[in-house]
């Protein structure tokens, strides 16, 4: 057998069935936003209408809220996953992988199970809802208290709004906020990890040398330790991102009708009306909002990977300047 | 006589560098034959085409009077002890050393009293259950010798062997994979970096450089008499004095001008002639400096005037760099008895240097010289230097 | 050392918010009634824990039948797509590792892509395949599309162990004498073994896991453990059945996590104390 062919023998399958089952149906997918709609649940004929009906002022909006969701749900876990992965890649070798595998271990439950344990704890007679209705009415107690123009200032700003909070639409279960909540708890130890992974790697003696220069604390951690380990956050970023425009279960067990994303409207399309066209288009204008902030990572990474040559090669050729002299 | 071992015209090349280039050399049955450059230089690639990792683009390898240059590495009499081991480890000791045998289909009490033999040999016989995770740099390094040579190679590869060793170790395994040659008494073909290496272990030694062997000979021979300007600054330190015979006052010597130094006389084993330009090569032990001048003017003795510019004392030696006109020296003088019978010398003095004709020898090339071979300079405009970053 | 201080003290913050529902889970699974989902009486009295809800797992109570169904169902399919996937994932890597040629650049475009698409966009992309072709969905699209995304976990997580793999040991073996045949089966594959281990591992919990890809290819009546559950509303009675049967795989997957590190950490070490 030649080289050719035993490449040729053990790339196949995985080739054959990739192709057969994700390029073909994502080509499939992007021909079918091309087709109307047929009453009966299939695929009309070929026609603009689909692009056409999509910007209807609703889609729009989704999917703009999908991706400011995605946002939020973005910072809260880089915000979180940045104090751990720290907090852990100083800790001792021993305790690392101890503390790194208890992260991940409450995901082997299954998925579906932990969103309904939220639904349980976040239930309108638990305790997380009087909390949370308790914060609403001090924003509400804040706002009375206060000199009125402050008052306004914050009621305009949403801190603090001037009417009471009403407890029949108070409810965090069929919120954004519960939501953004639990999209945080199922993708935290992903933005964790890499993060940590990153850490592990990073010399915790630049941060001595920063303070030795008399950078304070807070001060060495975000301007040696966060660019230190840029790319784990850029890895975190994408696996955190991607998944929260993607989520579907989240918002439809969790955000009731108050926070109808992409993914549901995707679903609601394809399997509730049968409108095979409208579901395709929708995937694709969610594959664009995916694949934007994953070509401006390769595009950065590129960037960076060029500058740190180019770092190189004038340091080098300082260096054979002086040299030759 | 055909030699035991021989390469004909073997060429290499990736892509547009030429790793090796028509090399072309014989080993004897037997012999401890190093293959020795700076990394890059084509001697791991010309071993790898020896051992069938890699096919030459031109060229025949042949091995006893057969043709093996197309054998896969599975059907040639070659085995190779790789720089970092590559001992396999999900075997143990005992395991990796009857990999070759059980691969060969040996009885099984064959195997046995095999590798029993090749533990004692390399002195591992408590190891043999222990695995390659469990024992030290030195030790992995025997059973990788043990596993190789278990298997009665014809030739048996070294590349790089003790590269991964520190210091001490290194010279301890220096010494047993002599002993080891000498017992086995198989063709060794072993590729190093380090001259001291080569210049201990080797019966000859072929010295490469950018894919070409630019020497072959025996140690002393490669260090007394190089004949390129690579070799004789590779292999030991060496000062370079390009000039211009001017005179032959008498056979085999030539008196040599040589700009912005002085005129010396040198061995003319070249047999150059009035007018020839021609490369020397002084190595910086050769000469003797004093702050008196030499006793009893022996004959053909160059003596000139010289000012001390740095000294480093080493010990068991003493580096010198001085001045003589326009030019640099470098010279190593051992402490016979120090400060008995020399006068202690200072920076900035005036001394004497002196040498023997002999101890100059003409290069073939007068190639430039690279720079970083060269002894070390205190870089005069270190200065200036520092600004233009 | 304060800002080790406050980033411990976060850590800590997480490590409760992580295992919170966790151990809500664990408990739910002992709730004494299952329509009001509370350990109290109308009267506010504790009313103890309850086993009766593993019982009913156990005894095969014809109430948790569909729910039991649908998990041997998620079974069956995760360990077939395991397999599969992890022949198919084991090949990929070994291609991508070996050679460097424009089709490889190709076959890792393929391969990564998955990785970075969001779940949905693979399920609705299947199902309008299917659509197309008009085949009727069931058990065997939900492998399809099961093994289509393990596919690129395991060839990533092999791949990542190759970059480690030293090639000198292959060189080794074909100098020592063996063909490519025994160098696959005795030096390769042993070594590699940790890895296709920890992918088909990864593999079947995506598989278990997976509720999103599913929901799109089940079709009409096959629910896998996920989908079923999803389906399940708020004030089914059913549901603290669902919590400990996700305890009792929570225990199963940590001891069988348990004995494979066990296993695989040294070998070597066992096996000197036996003799």
């Amino acid at each position: 057998m030649t080289k050719r062919q035993h490449e040729i023998a053990i790339t196949a399958p995985s080739l054959l069935w990739l192709a057969l089952f994700f390029a073909i149906p994502a080509l499939v997918v992007l021909a079918f936003t091309f087709h109307g709609h047929s009453p009966d649940g299939g695929v009309g004929e070929w026609s603009l209408s689909t692009w056409r009906e999509i910007v209807d002022p609703d889609y729009p909006a989704i999917v703009w809220k999908t991706i400011r969701i995605s946002f939020e749900v973005t910072v809260w876990c880089i915000l979180l996953a940045l104090p751990c992965g720290y907090a852990i890649a100083k800790m001792r070798s021993k305790w690392r992988a101890v503390v790194a595998g208890a992260i991940m271990l409450p995901f082997w439950t299954n998925f579906v199970v932990r969103v309904f344990a939220w639904k349980t704890i976040l239930h309108p007679d638990g305790w997380v809802q009087h909390c949370y209705f308790s914060l609403l009415e001090a924003r509400h107690w804040l706002s009375a208290h206060l000199p009125g123009l402050v008052a306004r200032a914050l009621d305009g700003a949403g801190i603090a709004p001037a009417e009471p909070p009403d407890p029949a639409f108070s409810t965090i279960l069929d919120s954004e906020a519960a939501v953004v909540l639990v999209s945080v708890y199922t993708l935290l130890p992903f933005a964790i990890m890499p993060i940590y992974t990153a850490a592990e790697k990073f010399d915790f003696s630049l941060m001595e040398a920063a303070r030795d220069l008399g950078a304070g604390n807070l001060r060495a951690f975000t301007s040696v330790f966060v660019p230190g380990i840029r790319q784990g956050i850029v890895s975190a970023v994408l696996m955190v991102f991607i998944p929260a425009v993607g989520s579907y279960v989240i918002p439809q067990m969790l955000g009731g009708t108050n926070c109808v994303l992409i993914g549901n409207k995707i679903f609601m399309r394809a399997i509730q009306n049968r409108n095979i066209p409208h579901a395709a288009a929708l995937a694709t204008l969610m594959a664009a909002s995916v694949f934007v902030p994953i070509i401006a990572a390769a595009w950065w990474r590129r960037y960076q990977a060029k500058r740190g040559r180019r770092i190189v090669e004038v340091r080098a050729a300082r260096l054979m300047a002086g040299g030759t002299k | 006589m055909a030699d035991f071992l021989e390469f004909q015209g073997v060429t290499k090349r990736f892509g547009k560098t030429i790793a090796v280039n028509h090399a072309s050399f014989g080993v004897k049955k037997g012999e401890f034959f190093s293959l020795l450059g700076p990394s890059g230089c084509g001697k791991t690639t010309l071993l790898r085409m020896l051992a069938g990792f890699e096919r030459p683009d031109e060229g025949r390898i042949c091995l006893d009077g057969k043709d093996i240059t197309d054998l896969p590495p599975n059907k040639r009499s070659v085995n190779t002890v790789f720089q970092n081991y590559a001992l396999f480890p999900h075997l143990s000791v005992f395991d990796n050393i009857a990999f070759g045998l059980k691969v060969a289909g040996r009885p099984k009490d064959e195997i046995e009293s095999e590798v029993e033999k090749m533990l004692r040999l390399v002195q591992m016989e408590d190891r043999a259950d222990h695995f390659p995770n469990q024992i030290s740099g030195g030790q992995k390094q025997r059973v990788a010798i043990a596993r190789a040579l278990v298997n009665r190679p014809r030739v048996l590869l070294l590349d790089e062997p003790l590269a991964a060793l520190d210091l001490k170790l290194r010279q301890r395994m220096l010494l047993e994979l002599d002993l080891i040659h000498d017992e086995v008494g198989i063709t060794f073909l072993y590729v190093t970096h380090d001259q001291g290496e080569a210049m201990s272990l080797s019966d000859r030694i072929a010295v490469m450089h950018a894919g070409v062997c630019e020497q072959i000979a025996r140690p002393a021979e490669v260090y007394e008499a190089p004949k390129t300007s690579f070799v004789a600054s590779f292999i030991g330190d060496t000062n370079f004095f390009d000039g211009v015979v001017s005179a032959c006052p008498e056979p085999n010597y030539c008196r040599l001008s040589i700009g912005g130094f002085a005129e010396v006389l040198c061995y003319n084993d070249k047999q150059k002639a009035v007018g020839d330009r021609v490369n020397l090569s002084v190595r910086p032990e050769k000469f003797r400096i004093s702050v008196d001048p030499p006793a009893g003017a022996a004959p053909r003795l160059n003596v000139l005037r010289a000012k001390v510019e740095d000294i480093i004392y080493s010990g068991n030696h003493t580096n010198y760099w001085v001045s003589v006109g326009e030019r640099r020296v470098a010279i190593y003088q051992q402490h016979l008895a120090y400060l008995l019978d020399e006068k202690p010398i200072r920076w900035g003095d005036e001394v004497w240097l002196s040498w023997h004709a002999d101890n100059g020898y003409m290069l073939d090339d007068s190639a430039p010289v690279d720079e970083s071979l060269l002894p070390p300079k205190i870089p005069q405009n270190a200065a200036a230097a520092g600004e233009a970053k | 050392m304060k800002r080790s201080f406050f980033s411990l003290a976060v850590l800590g913050v997480v490590m409760a918010f992580l295992y919170g529902p966790v151990l809500l889970i664990f408990a739910y699974g002992f709730v004494p009634n299952g329509a009001s989902m509370s350990f109290f009486g109308a009267d506010g009295r504790f009313l103890g824990f309850s086993g009766k809800w593993y019982s009913l797992i156990f005894g095969g109570h014809h109430s948790v039948a569909p729910l039991m169904q649908s998990f041997w169902l998620s079974l069956r399919i995760a360990g077939l797509a395991t397999v599969v996937s992890c022949v198919i994932g084991t090949t990929a890597a070994l291609a991508l590792h070996r050679f460097k040629s424009r089709l490889q650049s190709v076959h890792y475009a393929l391969v990564y892509t998955p990785l970075v698409m969001p779940d949905i966009l693979i399920g609705i992309s299947l199902l309008m395949l299917f659509v197309a072709c008009g085949v009727d969905c069931g058990f065997w699209t939900i492998l399809v599309a099961h093994v289509t995304f393990c596919v690129s976990y395991v060839t990533m997580t092999l791949l990542a162990r190759l970059q480690d793999f030293d090639d000198r040991l292959i060189e080794s073996a074909y100098d020592l004498g063996a063909g490519p045949w025994y160098t696959f089966f005795k030096v390769e594959l042993p070594l590699l073994l940790p890895g296709i281990v920890a992918g088909g591992l990864l593999a079947f919990t995506l598989s278990i896991d997976d509720v999103v890809i599913t929901s799109f290819v089940n079709g009409a009546g096959t629910n896998t453990f996920p989908t079923f559950v999803s389906s399940m509303t708020k004030h089914s009675r059913n549901l603290p059945a669902v919590f400990a049967l996700s305890t009792l795989m929570l225990c199963f997957t940590c001891a069988l996590v348990g004995v494979s590190k066990a296993l695989s950490r040294n070998p070597q070490n066992s096996k000197r104390k036996s003799k």
